[in-house]
């Protein structure tokens, strides 16, 4: 029992922190709310669902282009239209970001119908796999594996890394690092491209669990948001530690007491918060 | 949306009022999930009861009809009271006919009792909706009466120790009960029923609390779209079948998503009322009938419940010569009796529900290739043995 | 911004715009009866805005969780009426005890916290009481809904009919009654300090307010308004369903308020009748359709905020003034 709430906690946690780095980042980075974020994991995945299923492709390149092609919608975006919010208040962002989102979910219904998108998976992904305790398809073991790569590659990049070594810089101090020659437009625009992409994996990726339809962004963006704030923004370890948590805490739930729906999710988080309101390894703000 | 009918129906009653054209209008309210991931049942409900309204000419007994669609979303009561008040207050329909979630269709009780319309209720399953107004006839089916034959099948077939596994709302906690209850009578045992939040979208949970519980079978019972596909993957991929542990459905095998589960269905055996592939006449006629109005219409237990539907209400305004008479029209209502694509059926005059068969299905291949439901048993005209014990 | 006067407008101008809304009531209740039903739905909502504009717009906190309230008013209301008496007047009475009592209590856990942590922990709250009304199905009937309650007359007068009218009346009273109420309420010192609060928390802490003890106790005002909204809405159809305590109850409401304007309440009835006038009027249409008029809307009332509006106007009388007086010369 225990292992099995493992596993799949972990599972599903590490969708989660797929989806949700993005929007700790750009959250910590830039301070922007964006909560159009569930919108561009949903892209991912409709894009997926329609080059997998409707085109054909094969599976990996579906799933490469997917992403790619959100995290340069998220670029095209940001660009465009979501620079000029930056030095609204935070609640014209939160309003305009709604706005965005039901833009999204109504054009999805426009292009696609109403009905859930489903993304074929090729043979190897669906075979189950005998982990000795307990056999799960290769599909779960996949976003525990992705999840993993985010995670150690985001740190790499970001402790490593010369983009890192911007990213890093630009969030001190904006003002100083322009001054020395950093492209901090630059900077915000692929930021919020690679939020949005791994946001698109995500969705990819979880849409066993998470089913893609219409309402996805609406549906799912309060569990992007209790991660991202649990985890504290601009934390992707922070957020990884939330996710994780999180979602073995649901799972758990799901197995042991299931007529209490995500009552233990939101209470645990709710304390979470109480005992650290800017997050989980956040250090405590004076 | 409801454009091109509402033309149709303005033209010809601009026709009625100018000319001396005895065709009158009776206009139809019906309310179904048309956004939302339940918005499927809102197309099926469409093709099934245009397709029905065209099969018989385009009029029904006369009458020229003028649907007025209303979208239900999802469970909202609330919701649905106003709009069946409105469609009442404003827009005067004659009959309301629809709604696939109980909640909602119990809702509107107050509404059509006091307006005496005849509501005919193509999915919602709980059994306990029709006590609630006098005005509700049901062609769909309740979960006590599919229930039933299949506790009698598991009994039959030698379990003795079976699972639930049950969507938590009214018709979910129904199909608990009447397994139960008839299970146990015929000398088997339920070792656990588990009761699943309908906004669950992950099933591995509940898949492996079944295959941890030991037993031979599961019951299972949710809402058709979403939850019955997310169940049967969980099913399919966390080996259920072979840990031993038998499928025994409901609608879970809905020709709407069953060509989504591709061969891993193969031999997934369900109970219920309707099968697309039944073969018989008046099956064949039906399935001919919503092909030819919308070539992209599933063929499922929706689809027929609003056909059936549209034949209790043409025969309601055949009785009353399309006055509006709630009275009259329930009178009829309940005395009838006839072939419906489905088999067999009539309207039980004490619970105003529909009196069908239900049949033992398995997950076969069908001709080109696709996955059908084969009805290899029989157990005929069923009531509402929620009602009728 | 938040459209308090620096002196008090004449009476004929307080007055004007509670009269108009009166004649308002009048023509949908004789020239548009059809509408009957949709309108009290409307009055009764609007209140629920307005509470919601108390704490977003007079105090500043952004919450999402509001719609917490709204539904324990809501079950409170349902379960008097089937356990205890229908008098509609004691049930909005138990509806406003209930949501002043859950404020209050969650209101000493969250106005601890600010900013993201306060807006997250609102979500929790009301997702808590949704999740916890789902379990108790015995009480509150789950998915399924409460109901099978009936509404006794009001003030042992009239009892809710089909067409509406005796439900619309009994709406738009206790819509006009608690408008004026909060109007009221946040014109008087207390009112005032919560804007101050809103505008400069340390100022306000330098005068000697007790900064939490005045949220708390806006906090909890709004909640009895928004629990009253609840036992409207919940005696009114005769059924209380859990999407009365949910997620998208409260995010809805914040987009009518934002949408007619935060700060003054007229913009939140203006913004519950914009919104839920489009969302019926385009849901006949397409149920989609609604979502890009306004998602549509929000992205323009952010891009080109509402003072703009005001200034572009100002511009064109200023144009209009000149063009009419061509000898006079300046404004």
């Amino acid at each position: 029992m225990l292992a099995n709430i493992l596993i799949d906690g972990i599972a599903y946690g590490m969708v989660l922190f797929i989806i949700a780095v993005g929007l700790s980042v750009t959250l910590g980075l830039m301070r922007f709310v964006n909560l159009a974020h569930g919108a561009f994991a949903m892209t991912g995945g409709y894009l997926a669902a329609w080059l997998v299923g409707e085109q054909g492709w094969p599976f990996a390149w579906g799933l490469l282009a997917a992403v790619v092609l959100t995290g340069l919608l998220g670029m095209l975006l940001e660009a465009l239209v979501l620079r000029r919010l930056y030095r609204r208040s935070e609640l014209e962002q939160v309003l305009f970001t709604i706005g965005l989102t039901f833009l999204f979910v109504a054009t999805a219904n426009l292009l696609a119908g109403p009905e859930v998108q489903l993304i074929p998976l090729p043979g190897w992904l669906k075979t189950p796999v005998d982990l000795g305790i307990r056999t799960l398809p290769a599909q779960r073991l996949l976003v525990i594996a992705a999840g993993l790569a985010v995670l150690l590659l985001s740190a790499w990049v970001l402790g490593r890394s010369r983009f890192g070594i911007w990213l890093r810089a630009t969030v001190d101090n904006t003002g100083t690092a322009a001054a020395l020659g950093i492209p901090v437009q630059w900077v915000y625009a692929l930021t919020f491209g690679v939020g949005a992409a791994l946001a698109g994996l995500g969705g990819i990726l979880g849409a066993e669990l998470m089913p893609l339809e219409p309402y996805y962004p609406i549906k799912y963006l309060v569990l992007v948001l209790v991660v991202v704030a649990v985890g504290g923004m601009g934390s992707i370890t922070g957020s990884a530690v939330a996710a994780l948590a999180l979602g073995t805490i649901e799972t758990a739930s799901k197995y042991l007491a299931s007529d209490w729906g995500s009552l233990f999710f939101f209470l645990s988080m709710a304390l979470f918060l109480a005992w650290r309101p800017q997050g989980l390894l956040v250090a405590r703000r004076a | 949306m409801g454009k091109k009918m509402n033309w149709l129906g303005a033209a010809l009653l601009a026709v009625g009022m100018v000319g001396a054209a005895q065709a009158q209008t009776v206009k139809v309210g019906i309310i179904a999930p048309f956004s939302g991931p339940f918005a499927h049942y809102g197309t099926l409900f469409r093709a099934g009861a245009e397709a029905y309204v065209a099969s018989q000419g385009g009029k029904l007994a006369g009458q020229n009809i003028e649907f007025v669609w209303r979208d239900e979303g999802g469970p909202n009561p609330a919701n649905t009271r106003t709009l069946a008040q409105e469609l009442v207050v404003k827009d005067k329909v004659d009959y309301i006919g629809g709604i696939v979630f109980s909640p909602n269709a119990s809702a509107v009780a107050p509404v059509i009792q006091e307006s005496k319309t005849p509501m005919v209720i193509f999915n919602a399953a709980t059994s306990d909706i029709t006590t609630k107004s006098d005005y509700y006839i049901r062609t769909s089916y309740t979960l006590w009466q599919v229930t039933v034959p299949a506790a009698q099948h598991a009994a039959k077939k030698g379990y003795k120790r079976v699972v639930t596994a049950v969507s938590d709302y009214a018709p979910g906690i129904d199909a608990e009960t009447a397994f139960k209850a008839e299970f146990s009578k015929l000398g088997g045992q339920v070792t656990e029923s588990i009761r699943m939040p309908v906004r669950t979208t992950d099933f591995a949970p509940f898949a492996q609390r079944i295959k941890a519980s030991g037993a031979q079978a599961v019951y299972v019972f949710l809402p058709g779209g979403p939850p019955n596909l997310g169940f049967v993957k969980a099913y399919q991929e966390n080996g259920l079948r072979q840990a031993g542990i038998e499928f025994l459905g409901t609608a879970e095998t809905d020709e709407f998503d069953l060509q989504k589960f591709g061969d891993s269905a193969l031999g997934l055996t369900t109970l219920f009322h309707y099968s697309g592939a039944r073969d018989s006449a008046a099956n064949k006629a039906f399935v001919a009938a919503v092909n030819k109005q919308n070539k992209e219409a599933v063929i499922n237990y929706a689809t027929v419940g609003a056909w059936d539907g549209m034949y209790v209400i043409h025969k309601m305004i055949e009785a009353t010569g399309g006055k509006r008479d709630g009275d009259k029209a329930m009178a009829a209502a309940k005395t009838l009796k006839w072939e419906s694509p489905r088999g067999p059926v009539a309207i039980d005059p004490n619970t105003r529900h529909i009196t069908q068969n239900v049949y033992l299905r398995v997950v076969e291949k069908g001709a080109g290739g696709l996955l059908i439901n084969k009805e290899v048993q029989t157990f005929p005209a069923q009531v509402d043995h929620g009602l009728v014990k | 911004m938040t459209g308090l006067p620096l002196h008090a407008p004449p009476l004929w101008r307080q007055v004007l715009p509670y009269v108009a809304l009166l004649g308002l009531a009048l023509l949908i209740y004789f020239v548009f009866p059809d509408q009957l039903p949709m309108a009290a739905r409307i009055a009764a909502l609007a209140i629920f805005v307005m509470s919601l504009d108390l704490v977003v717009g007079y105090g500043g906190l952004a919450t999402l969780g509001h719609s917490a309230m709204y539904g324990v008013g809501a079950y409170a209301a349902g379960l008097l009426a089937m356990h205890l008496t229908g008098n509609p007047l004691l049930g909005l009475l138990a509806g406003a005890c209930a949501g002043a009592l859950l404020a209050f209590l969650s209101g000493l856990f969250l106005l601890r916290y600010e900013g993201l942590t306060f807006l997250m922990l609102t979500i929790a709250i009301s997702q808590i009481a949704q999740n916890l009304a789902s379990k108790l199905r015995t009480w509150t009937g789950g998915e399924d809904g409460l109901s099978g309650f009936a509404i006794g007359k009001i003030l042992g007068l009239a009892s809710f009919d089909l067409q509406g009218r005796v439900a619309f009346v009994y709406c738009f009273a206790a819509m006009f009654i608690c408008l004026w109420l909060m109007r009221r309420l946040m014109a008087s010192p207390f009112g005032l300090a919560c804007v101050g609060i809103h505008q400069n928390r340390q100022r306000m802490a330098a005068l000697g307010t007790r900064i939490r003890w005045q949220l708390l106790k806006l906090y909890t005002i709004a909640g009895a308004f928004a629990g009253i909204s609840g036992a409207l809405a919940a005696q009114v159809a005769q059924i209380v369903g859990l999407d009365t305590l949910g997620f998208e109850l409260s995010a809805e409401a914040l987009v009518m308020l934002v949408l007619g304007g935060a700060g003054n309440l007229w913009g939140a009835l203006a913004g519950t009748v914009i919104f839920a006038s489009i969302h019926h009027w385009a849901s006949t249409l397409n149920p989609y359709h609604w979502l890009f008029i306004i998602g549509g809307m929000l992205v323009t009332v952010v891009l080109v905020p509402r003072e703009r509006w005001g200034q572009a106007l100002a511009r064109r009388m200023q144009v209009f003034r000149r063009a009419a007086a061509p000898a006079g010369g300046s404004s």
